[in-house]
């Protein structure tokens, strides 16, 4: 029972925390936020964390790489905490280990309140050929500190599901941060050279 | 996930000296253990036959007879009891002249055909520096105490000595000085005399010569002098020139200090027992052994070094090897596929890459690793071997990328670009290391990087080919198992 409200407890920070301004700031990202405007609406309307606003939109269109080959995005999700344990080292090995292979990464974003669609509006707007979603997943009782990575070719919002790929469990204990930036690396390789994500690789 | 592993392997060793071959069965326990990265353990062993011991049979000085090698092999396992097929693992292990190595690897082809997994070690004077202080014991004392422990087996021809820490062989050192350098007649004339010995009688002037009988004072002056040789190299540097001449290879001398010193070998037996000696007694092995024996013990006496009596005075025996058939590889690694299969790849350790080592640090620990390895197996620049990394830690791409530098730069510096890179990591991070250690290399140099496999100095290591969607591949540990 203890042991129990001491997971229910990390949960409820990992959900109800935010992801630092230090972190955004050291790991070189570029902040916005969905149509969401606080922690509540949040978990409540599911449907603006995967929106943008008009404003925001253009706002990314003119400070960010248009057309790029690969979209970086970073959302809190549901786990601040899996955000600021894994990112500062998967994005770094990520932009490095793709740029290596010749793709053109696109201005790394921060999206607040952001799900895990919201991909596909952003991707859309930047005209990018493939968007990487580095989230923060539902906490279980095993660890707070988990990272999914969500990945699409030619996002688009009618996209279904099935076409997104993903990897998870990314943690200390899962798969290490910078394993999982490999295989993120060969996955979106895998993309371009199938122009597919999802069901549609082999 | 792996195949299993019989609880029990029957498994012969296969000691191949340059004066002597004597083949062991062993039963030997493995245990696993780990979730991940498994851990192999070779628990008890068991001999259950011990051979008599033959004469190497030889074709000429380098060559062995490897069809008269065979037949006493068959010879034994009969007299054993056990038909080829029951035997799961074996080992061979040839001292002595390395030029035996290849010629003992044709022997294996012809013996294994119808057993398990066989290694082939070809034991160089480092090796068997560090096989005989695995034998006497010292390197389990180093482990336990947390003690600096050198061992020093003086034999016949030469004298081993090997120096743990802890849980890590620190280096060795090799001398030509050894109780067989002179003969005797059970009269006390000299019968032979090596080159060595001949050479010190020569530096110190002495009235030694074969089909002399040389006064007790000569003989002393000329067991001092080689105790001197001795006490001097235990001692580290600065070596005297004349200690120098008498050193084998490139011995290392650290500046840590010796806690505790054991003494094996042939004539380390004859000091541990300190026996008395008289005239009669000082020709009984038709050698110098005995007489060695002495002035080394009165020097032990006189400086009033700390000395630890060995477990066992002979040379560590193989009696055989533990394998593991592993569990695959971690579902990530970095392959090139057109290298697989490999098998019977010397492993060779790295150490423990901590928050505290930047990219120099890891440059110099790796080169440390591997000098002792070619030293060790004695590898040449295009020898492809194991490296194994214990643990990397933390596990951030910083980290990775300075240790993929460090990777790349000292195996340029040690190995040609066509050398393979074959590189396993205790965890899951084959991938991240592949590709970062792809862009610090050669673009045609051949990496294979295995990850969630544990392997020590000493073992060896079976690669097979791909399996699935080829990222992952079977992995098999072979450890030698030593009895004594």
């Amino acid at each position: 029972m203890l042991s129990f409200r001491a997971d229910h407890a990390r949960a409820r920070d990992a959900v109800l925390t935010k992801v630092s301004e230090e972190m955004i700031e050291e790991t070189g990202l570029t902040s916005i936020q969905s149509r969401v405007t606080d922690q509540d609406e949040y978990l409540a309307r599911p449907d603006l964390g995967r929106q943008i606003s008009d404003e925001t939109e253009a706002r990314i269109r003119d400070e960010c790489t248009l057309n790029p080959d690969v979209q970086i995005l970073v959302c809190d999700g549901l786990s601040s905490t899996a955000v600021e344990k894994n990112v500062p080292n998967l994005l770094a090995m990520l932009v490095d280990g793709l740029e290596e292979r010749g793709f053109e990464v696109g201005t790394p974003l921060f999206v607040k309140f952001g799900r895990v669609d919201v991909m596909d509006e952003i991707g859309k707007t930047l005209g990018a050929t493939s968007v990487v979603n580095l989230i923060g997943e539902r906490p279980g009782l095993h660890t707070a500190e988990s990272l999914s990575a969500y990945l699409v070719y030619e996002p688009h919002p009618d996209k279904p599901t099935a076409k997104k790929s993903v990897i998870s469990n990314i943690h200390v204990d899962g798969l290490p941060a910078v394993e999982a930036g490999a295989q993120i690396i060969d996955l979106v390789e895998r993309m371009h050279d199938q122009r597919g994500s999802g069901i549609d690789l082999d | 996930m792996s195949q299993t592993t019989p609880p029990t392997l029957t498994s012969v060793g296969i000691d191949i000296g340059t004066t002597t071959t004597q083949v062991i069965v062993s039963e030997l326990t493995v245990n696993r253990s780990g979730i991940g990265a498994v851990t192999v353990d070779i628990g008890e062993t068991t001999v259950v036959y011990r051979g008599a011991i033959h004469e190497t049979p030889l074709v000429d000085r380098h060559t062995l007879d490897t069809d008269a090698v065979r037949e006493l092999v068959e010879s034994e396992l009969e007299a054993a009891g056990y038909s080829a097929s029951a035997i799961d693992s074996g080992a061979v292990i040839v001292t002595g002249e390395s030029s035996y190595k290849e010629n003992a690897e044709e022997l294996v082809n012809h013996i294994a055909t119808h057993t398990g997994e066989f290694v082939v070690a070809a034991a160089g004077p480092e090796l068997e520096a560090v096989l005989a202080g695995k034998g006497s014991g010292a390197a389990a004392w180093a482990t336990k105490s947390h003690e600096t422990v050198l061992n020093v087996d003086v034999g016949g021809g030469t004298t081993n000595m090997c120096l743990f820490s802890g849980d890590d062989v620190v280096e060795t050192r090799c001398l030509d000085v050894g109780g067989r350098l002179l003969r005797f007649d059970e009269t006390g004339q000299v019968t032979h005399i090596s080159e060595p010995a001949e050479r010190l009688i020569e530096i110190r002037g002495l009235d030694i010569a074969v089909g002399t009988r040389p006064t007790d004072t000569e003989r002393r002056r000329l067991a001092t002098a080689m105790t001197e040789l001795l006490f001097d190299t235990i001692e580290g540097p600065p070596l005297s020139s004349v200690t120098d001449s008498f050193t084998i290879g490139s011995s290392e001398y650290t500046g840590k200090t010796v806690d505790t010193v054991v003494f094996s070998g042939g004539v380390g037996r004859l000091i541990s027992k300190r026996e008395e000696t008289n005239d009669e007694s000082e020709f009984a092995f038709g050698d110098f052994g005995v007489i060695l024996a002495a002035a080394i013990r009165q020097e032990i006496d006189r400086r009033s070094l700390r000395v630890r009596h060995p477990d066992e005075d002979i040379r560590a025996t193989v009696v055989g090897v533990g394998t593991q058939t592993t569990s695959f590889s971690g579902a990530t690694t970095h392959i090139d596929e057109s290298l697989l299969p490999l098998r019977n790849l010397p492993v060779v350790e790295g150490s423990t890459i901590t928050a505290d080592h930047d990219y120099a640090t890891i440059v110099s620990e790796l080169q440390g690793c591997f000098e002792q390895g070619c030293e060790l197996y004695e590898l040449d620049e295009t020898s492809p071997f194991v490296l194994s990394l214990p643990s990397i830690s933390p596990l951030d791409y910083g980290r990775i990328k300075a240790l993929a530098r460090a990777l790349g730069d000292v195996y340029e510096q040690y190995f040609t670009s066509e050398c393979p890179r074959i590189v396993l990591t205790r965890q899951n991070c084959g991938k991240a290391l592949g590709q970062q250690l792809h862009s610090a290399s050669n673009a045609n140099t051949p990496l294979v990087v295995v990850d969630e496999v544990v392997a020590s100095d000493g073992d060896y290591l079976d690669i097979g080919e791909a399996l699935g969607s080829g990222q992952t591949v079977p992995v098999v540990v072979k450890s030698l198992a030593f009895g004594s």
